[in-house]
């Protein structure tokens, strides 16, 4: 496998699933340094489980995770969670916490039970805040704050973390299109800052618009991977979903827009 | 809401204005620094514990004054240190200060237990009471008292009896499964055959030793070995810090499982960790005060209340248990004097009413 | 829904708890705590020959128990059935909610205040067992506890905990009521009368006819709230008829027996296993499966330890809480 931008995260015929039941199959992936990378297919494509077995939440049943040349099964936690950071879906924050109680979280990794707030510590729970544009309520309990400032606030969790890799599992899902577009300009600004994101992204015209690097999954394996542009095409949108359609460029970013679907026959049957 | 965060990007250099986490600390928290060590205190969590420590150290004095003879709580408080008369010292320090001792004991392990077993369930009805224990300790404690060929103090029986239900909770549920469910419900179905059996022995035995065990079958403070009580002191000593420091840990697995995991937290070695402290906590309490319920469900309610969302409010919970236990001890002895009733059924009434309330109310989908 | 109903599955599924039922039954009759009396003494009790201690022991001993294991085994079992569709949780359970024990407390007062075992217990033991319920039910309303099984488990638990200690309470300090109520609070179908439960049959009768009333309407209920109200049902209607129902059943039960836990939990699981979810056909298996499971318990109670026997609620927890365990060990939960 060719990779030409150096990869922060590579898979080498990854194998992962729960107990008798395989959901990822000897899967070759490479994660492009310094770039957005967005995890697209059907549902039940196995999309989160890689996700999480990226994160280390799942062991590899076979084969291996390199983060930056290491193998992650290698690695202990404390050195997992200071250079890779991920936010699940069910973001459910204790009752009565407030943005800052939650970004500060985020520095677990980097405290120990009698270094328990260093100066690094503060400036990063700062500054993860100031990123995602959160400072003027970070004593604000989460409850009050909209769909959108709370998803923010879990990313400043994140951000708090200051790993090079962030891992973010549908970032903007139940989020209105307003708060959708806040969260994925946070995570392009965070991509030009220099951080690794990898994101799964439901919603196909976001995941070409802001995403550099697309990963196409099918049934636990990857069926095309590369920039928006080049592997988009209506077949394989048909591949992974089933569908026909057309596909027109969007007039201000250029990137792929899905119009025009139709179920194809052939499924109908 | 987008008017309020654009005035923040405007007047963000205002220093008045900007929130207290800007100040070197987060907010409502206190840095101590020493070299290249530090703590964060959480503010509200101390003051709470200040204030649950003052009521502990007067509801001490009440109980080590309270009896046939009464002395004046302050003085009760100085004979404990070999202060006074002579007669005062003996009363408390030989006489009472087991029973209080036992009390307190009994009620901050339990305290903290409920704490410890709510915060991994991430549910605020998980309680020791529930876990099957005390229905260990009861069993075998009646089983020594009616006699099933045995000579041994229904004490050291009862805490055997904890012990055993301890390990074969453990050995069952295999792990403590999903937030400790597994294990929760295992002790659950366990304690329900040591219930049957004790409800058999008492209907089998004659009549006169059913009596005998039947305190056994509710919590109570009277008359309790000494050796016990001041391993339970121990235990207590010994696993206070130890359940400071996993309380700590287990605020982070208030958040989803996924990043408690990727903050490093390894989460299936705290749940055993908690899930063993908790136990032994709880078997050490029952083994001394039998089956006291509603202090493990109350105590951690209390800490939560006064301590904040930020913590873990284990030393709250441990000292609101002994506050509690303590008070309905000295309810229990004092309001129908000279008839005295047991701890576990002042509880019991107490705490009945409030449990009702508890589970009845409006919810607001609380989550811990 | 009559095609539906009557499945191959549904057909066998009646065909085998009936075969069960009959085998049970003749394990009751002819099986006691010692050898005395064997089947062919009880086949000819029934055939109106034998000897007098053999009719003795059959028809004054056996048989009325083998009446009253059926009869609560109906009552458990289909209340066991309802609950857990109701709350949408396998393991909402009479005993683990706290219906029994609050059946049970209610009956221990009345005895502290005066009254006999016999008359009105039952109308107590309802009066009781409906406040369990409704707490039990009350909680189960509750947000965010359908994808949650176990927190209903643990109201329940802490529910019958402080209940028994109410009625620690009273025995405590109430001598007369302990001693008439020791052997009553472990639970047996063993030396009651025919007589002294006449009055809970009428109830459970009409608690089981309720039952059925509202197996359809728990069917739709099955698909959640919004959905049944669309299809034209009424949840709080249904929720209050479950209420009731079980109260009458489970009341009537425990003022035959005493309190008798994992009945509910265990029937219907095994009911469902056989027939499926389906609430209406699951409900009429569990009506069936409840006796032989409580007169297999009851069997059991009197052979484990020969010549004494031990008490049904002894066995019946013995073998419902690894059950228990066993579901909590199964990794997932299923949903109802």
């Amino acid at each position: 496998m060719s990779v030409s931008p150096p990869a922060a995260l590579q898979t080498q015929n990854l194998v992962l699933g729960y107990q008798r039941t395989t959901i990822i199959d000897q899967l070759n992936a490479s994660i492009p340094h310094g770039q957005v990378t967005a995890i697209i297919g059907p549902n039940g494509c196995g999309k989160s489980t890689l996700l999480a077995g990226l994160a280390k939440l799942h062991p590899a049943k076979q084969g291996h995770i390199l983060l930056d040349g290491r193998d992650i099964a290698r690695l202990s936690p404390r050195e997992m969670a200071q250079s890779l950071a991920l936010l699940p879906q069910d973001g459910v924050a204790p009752d009565g916490m407030t943005v800052a109680d939650l970004v500060r979280f985020g520095r677990h990794p980097h405290t120990g039970l009698l270094r328990q707030w260093s100066k690094d510590d503060q400036q990063a729970v700062v500054e993860a805040i100031a990123t995602a544009d959160l400072s003027s309520m970070a004593d604000r309990p989460l409850t009050t704050l909209s769909g959108g400032q709370r998803q923010r606030a879990w990313i400043a969790m994140a951000l708090a973390q200051a790993t090079p890799l962030l891992l973010l599992d549908e970032p903007t899902a139940a989020l209105d299109l307003g708060h959708q577009i806040e969260v994925f300009e946070l995570i392009r600004q965070l991509s030009a800052e220099g951080k690794t994101v990898v994101m799964v992204v439901h919603d196909l015209a976001s995941a070409c618009r802001y995403a550099d690097h697309l990963i196409a999954m099918h049934n636990g394996s990857i069926i095309a991977a590369g920039q928006p542009k080049t592997i988009v095409t209506p077949e394989l949108i048909h591949q992974l979903y089933g569908v026909h359609c057309h596909l027109i460029p969007d007039p201000i970013s250029g990137t792929p827009v899905i119009v025009g679907v139709q179920r194809s026959i052939e499924h109908r049957a | 809401m987008d008017r309020l965060s654009m005035t923040s990007t405007t007047s963000a250099s205002s220093d008045l204005l900007a929130p207290a986490t800007f100040n070197g600390r987060p907010a409502g928290l206190w840095l101590l620094r020493f070299g290249r060590f530090s703590l964060l205190l959480d503010r509200r969590a101390w003051l709470a514990s200040l204030l649950l420590l003052l009521a502990t150290i007067v509801l001490i004095g009440l109980s080590l004054g309270s009896g046939t003879v009464k002395i004046a709580p302050f003085d009760a408080l100085a004979a404990l240190f070999n202060q006074g008369e002579t007669k005062t010292i003996f009363i408390v320090r030989d006489l009472r200060l087991t029973r209080v001792l036992g009390g307190g004991m009994a009620g901050a392990a339990l305290g903290m237990a409920g704490c410890l077993l709510q915060t991994l369930s991430r549910n605020r009805l998980a309680n020791p009471d529930t876990i099957g224990i005390d229905n260990a300790a009861t069993a075998f404690a009646v089983a020594s008292v009616v006699g099933v060929s045995t000579t041994l103090a229904p004490s050291a029986m009862a805490l055997t009896g904890a012990i055993t239900m301890l390990s074969l909770t453990f050995a069952l549920s295999g792990g403590a499964g999903t937030r400790g469910y597994r294990f929760l419900i295992t002790g659950l179905g366990l304690g329900a055959i040591c219930g049957a059996a004790t409800n058999l022995m008492l209907a089998r035995a004659p009549i006169d030793a059913a009596n005998t065990a039947f305190p056994w079958t509710v919590g109570s403070l009277n008359n309790r070995s000494g050796v016990v009580v001041t391993l339970l002191a121990w235990g207590v000593v010994v696993m206070l810090p130890l359940a400071t420091i996993v309380g700590k840990r287990l605020n982070l697995v208030r958040l989803p499982d996924a990043v408690a995991q990727s903050l490093g937290v390894r989460v299936n070695r705290l749940r055993f960790f908690t899930i063993v402290l908790a136990g032994s906590l709880t078997g050490l309490a029952v083994a001394v005060a039998g089956p006291v319920g509603m202090i493990g469900l109350a105590a951690p309610e209390l800490g939560r209340r006064l301590a904040g969302p930020r913590t873990v409010p284990i030393i709250p919970a441990a000292l609101a248990g002994a506050c509690f236990t303590m008070l309905a001890d000295l309810l229990g002895r004092t309001l129908f004097s000279p008839t005295e009733i047991p701890v576990g059924i002042v509880t019991a009434l107490v705490g009945g009413p409030y449990l009702l309330w508890f589970l009845l109310r409006t919810p607001r989908g609380k989550q811990l | 829904m009559a095609t539906t109903f009557l499945s191959r599955r549904m057909l066998i599924g009646v065909l085998a708890a009936l075969g069960l039922l009959a085998i049970v039954v003749l394990l009751s009759l002819g099986i006691g705590s010692d050898n005395a009396i064997g089947f062919a003494q009880v086949l000819a009790v029934l055939q109106g020959a034998g000897d007098d201690q053999a009719r003795m022991t059959v028809l004054d001993l056996r048989v009325p128990r083998t009446i009253i294991g059926c009869f609560v085994g109906v009552a458990l079992g289909s209340a066991g059935a309802l609950l857990q569709s109701a709350a949408r949780n396998p393991l909402a359970e009479p005993g683990l909610l706290g219906v029994s024990a609050g059946s049970a407390t209610a009956v221990v007062i009345s005895i502290a205040l005066g009254a006999s075992l016999d008359n009105l217990q039952v109308w107590i033991a309802i009066v009781g067992a409906l406040l369990g319920c409704s707490v039990a039910l009350g909680v189960a309303r509750m947000s965010g506890l359908g994808d949650d099984p176990i927190r209903l488990v643990l109201a329940g638990a802490a529910l019958s905990s402080m209940l028994a200690a109410v009625s620690s309470v009273i025995l405590l300090t109430d001598q007369r009521t302990a001693d008439e109520v020791r052997f009553w609070t472990i639970g047996a179908i063993a030396g009651r009368n025919l007589s002294s439960i006449r009055p809970a049959i009428p109830v459970l009768l009409l608690g089981l006819a309720v039952a059925l009333l509202l197996a359809r309407p728990l069917a739709a209920l099955a698909l959640g709230e919004k959905v049944a109200s669309g299809l034209g049902q009424r949840p709080k209607l249904v929720r209050t008829g479950v209420m009731i129902s079980v109260a009458l059943l489970v009341g009537s039960a425990t003022a035959m027996a005493g309190p008798i836990g994992f009945v509910g939990l265990v029937v219907p699981i095994a009911a469902r296993a056989i027939v499926g979810p389906d609430i209406r056909r699951a409900l009429i298996v569990a009506v069936l499966l409840g006796p032989s499971f409580v007169l297999l318990a009851d069997v059991l109670s009197r052979i484990v330890a020969r010549p004494t026997e031990t008490p049904l609620g002894v066995i019946s927890a013995l073998i419902g809480a690894p059950i228990l365990v066993l579901i909590v060990r199964s990794q997932r939960l299923p949903a109802l």
